[in-house]
């Protein structure tokens, strides 16, 4: 009798969840994907208002490029050329066989040649953690290169960057083609430069299904580091391919009056990507959040403008004018 | 939903006092009425199955393994039991067949649980045989997830706790002669064993669950350098009142002639929390190995 009450139980709760939740919905259907990518995105995207998109339109138009039988392919194309409507890099589809993004960068000029660096300006440069670093201009001027907020660095690595240049005039922190990262490097550096508790910007983030329903504004402060600071003027070198976490740095050094931003507008990217997967497996990203200025205006997802606009000459590779013009306005100030 | 917890804690106060005085009445001091204290170690083969609304519309699968570590205290008319428990496990999205590649997703499933019962004997149902008990249980499971191909959101979070209204059938069914086994050509004398079947249920009474807000992700205050990451990461989140819980187990107990014990048992449990905009389903299946260290008898 045992025995069989055994049976009867394992028997019936072995797959009893599949009573209880709904049904699986995994789906191949090129509709229903869309559909949901579609509606996953109207119901969190952040940046409707800002970019003047007519989401309802943008459904009007792509749907019906799509039917029960177009092929992956097919799908994907649809899908990809929807979400770029978006104009935003921080929204990519990710399918097996390709990953589609907008690539703001395109949008501006090239600003930065590595190898005319390397070559030109620092060729024994040092490398400490994240960082690529020299001495320019006789030692007058202290030149820090971060590629990447992706790429993390200790608190010790930072402080010997700063005082290996702490006698300088200032200091160059070269952000151009740095595409983002961790937004917690952003207060690490900055924190260098702050001397007392900094409100620099707030964010916002969806929280409701109108395009327009918003959350309350979260600020976002710069404390000093206890340490190893730099008290010289610093320029900080953009251009569009300086995105996302670049783009927040960017907004931030605004509230410090000894940084200036010379060269292009960043390439934007201030909210916060928000991930997620469709029905067939396939898997997403877009834009949930807002980064505004200390006056709330939303301007950072277009990019933020340098205080001094300055363009890298294609014609001739052996200079730098972004970085030349940086080291003249610290040497002759 | 608003709900007056009056109308649901109320009953459950004067359901424990009702069985503990049922309990109570009979607790003369004879060998039947002893207290035996036990400590608990398990390992168990899992198999989770989880489906995060938030992020995907797809159930995730997988394995694991589970440790837990429990202090029992049980005696014919009474059982508390407290457990620990640590859960890992590898899963992966069942995503359809795919055109060219099929897509593919892997995260990993952790658990971390705190288990409380206390149940009593009903007298009305148990016999010399049959031993019916009833109480509460207090379950509070925080899981761990990890995918990196949900690339912002690779890691999700959240808390299930729940009372639960918790049911135990334990049938004596120890062999109390001698006996003899056959097993295939050979034959063997059997000697007397004392085993229990037991099968228990919980029900979710008041299901708490601790999930992400509206937009999952949230940006958050920044306060330089003493931003807690966690803190962060947690800022929007939220209780909700909602859902259920419910969870089986069947197990075979064995003792041992010193007092230890072991079991074997299968254990299914299933989760539904709608948190406040999306919701998190689970189930997990589990084969359990236990151990009884018989610590004391009073």
């Amino acid at each position: 009798m045992s025995r069989i009450i055994v049976i009867i139980a394992i028997v019936i709760f072995s797959s009893c969840e599949l009573l209880l939740f709904e049904p699986d919905m995994g789906s191949r259907d090129p509709l229903e994907n869309f559909d949901y990518l579609w509606n996953e995105a109207d119901k969190k995207y952040s940046y409707f208002e800002l970019k003047g998109i007519d989401w309802n339109q943008v459904r009007a138009t792509y749907r019906p490029m799509l039917s029960s039988d177009s092929g992956e392919e097919e799908l994907f194309e649809v899908l990809a050329a929807m979400l770029n409507e978006l104009r935003d890099d921080h929204t990519n589809l990710i399918a097996p066989f390709n990953i589609s993004r907008y690539n703001v960068a395109l949008q501006g000029p090239e600003n930065f040649r590595q190898r005319t660096l390397e070559e030109f300006y620092i060729p024994r440069a040092w490398f400490t953690g994240a960082f690529v670093h020299d001495f320019l201009a006789d030692s007058l001027v202290g030149y820090v290169r971060y590629a990447s907020f992706m790429s993390d660095f200790s608190d010790e690595q930072l402080d010997f960057v700063i005082n290996r240049y702490a006698h300088t005039r200032g200091l160059i922190l070269d952000l151009r083609a740095n595409g983002g990262g961790s937004l917690f490097n952003v207060p690490k550096i900055l924190g260098r430069f702050a001397h007392e508790k900094t409100l620099v910007g707030y964010t916002i983030t969806r929280n409701g299904p109108r395009h327009t329903d918003f959350g309350e504004r979260e600020p976002f402060y710069i404390t000093p580091y206890d340490g190893a600071r730099y008290a010289g003027p610093v320029v900080v070198l953009i251009d569009r391919g300086s995105y996302s976490a670049t783009t927040f740095f960017a907004l931030a050094t605004k509230a410090f009056p000894q940084i200036i931003l010379m060269g292009d507008t960043t390439g934007g990217g201030g909210g916060l990507p928000n991930g997620g997967q469709l029905p067939n497996g396939w898997t997403y990203r877009f834009s949930i959040s807002q980064l505004l200025d200390l006056n709330w205006a939303n301007y950072a997802e277009d990019g933020v403008p340098p205080d001094i606009q300055a363009s890298f000459d294609w014609t001739d590779l052996t200079r730098d004018e972004i970085l030349d013009k940086a080291v003249e306005r610290i040497v002759t100030r | 939903m608003k709900l007056n917890l009056h109308w649901v804690i109320t009953p459950l106060i004067w359901l424990a006092f009702t069985l503990q005085s049922i309990a109570g009445e009979d607790l003369t001091v004879s060998p039947q009425n002893y207290n035996h204290y036990y400590r608990q170690g398990s390992v168990a083969l899992t198999s989770p199955v989880y489906r995060d609304f938030a992020t995907s519309p797809l159930f995730y699968r997988g394995s694991g393994i589970a440790f837990s570590s429990s202090w029992l205290r049980r005696s014919l008319h009474r059982e508390r039991l407290f457990s620990m428990g640590l859960e890992l496990g590898a899963v992966s999205a069942f995503a359809p067949e795919g055109e060219f590649i099929r897509p593919l997703s892997v995260g990993m499933f952790h658990q971390l649980s705190l288990y409380y019962h206390q149940l009593w004997r009903l007298e009305a149902l148990s016999d010399h045989r049959n031993n019916v008990k009833l109480g509460g249980a207090l379950q509070t499971s925080q899981h761990i997830r990890s995918n990196p191909s949900l690339l912002n959101n690779a890691l999700g979070l959240e808390n299930l706790t729940h009372l639960m209204a918790s049911a135990q059938l334990t049938r004596d069914i120890s062999r109390t002669e001698p006996r003899k086994g056959y097993f295939f050509l050979f034959s063997t004398m059997l000697k007397p064993v004392k085993r229990d079947l037991r099968f228990q249920a919980n029900v979710g009474l008041l299901n708490f669950n601790y999930r992400p807000g509206y937009a999952y992700s949230y940006d958050a205050e920044l306060v330089g350098l003493e931003t807690s990451p966690l803190s962060w990461v947690l800022a929007d989140y939220r209780w909700s009142l909602n859902g259920w819980r419910i969870s089986t187990q069947i197990e075979y107990i064995s003792y041992l002639p010193n007092g230890n014990a072991r079991s074997i048992a299968y254990v299914w449990e299933a989760a539904h929390a709608p948190g406040r905009h999306e919701a998190f389903q689970m189930a997990s299946h589990r084969i359990q190995y236990t151990m009884f260290f018989h610590t004391a008898k009073r």
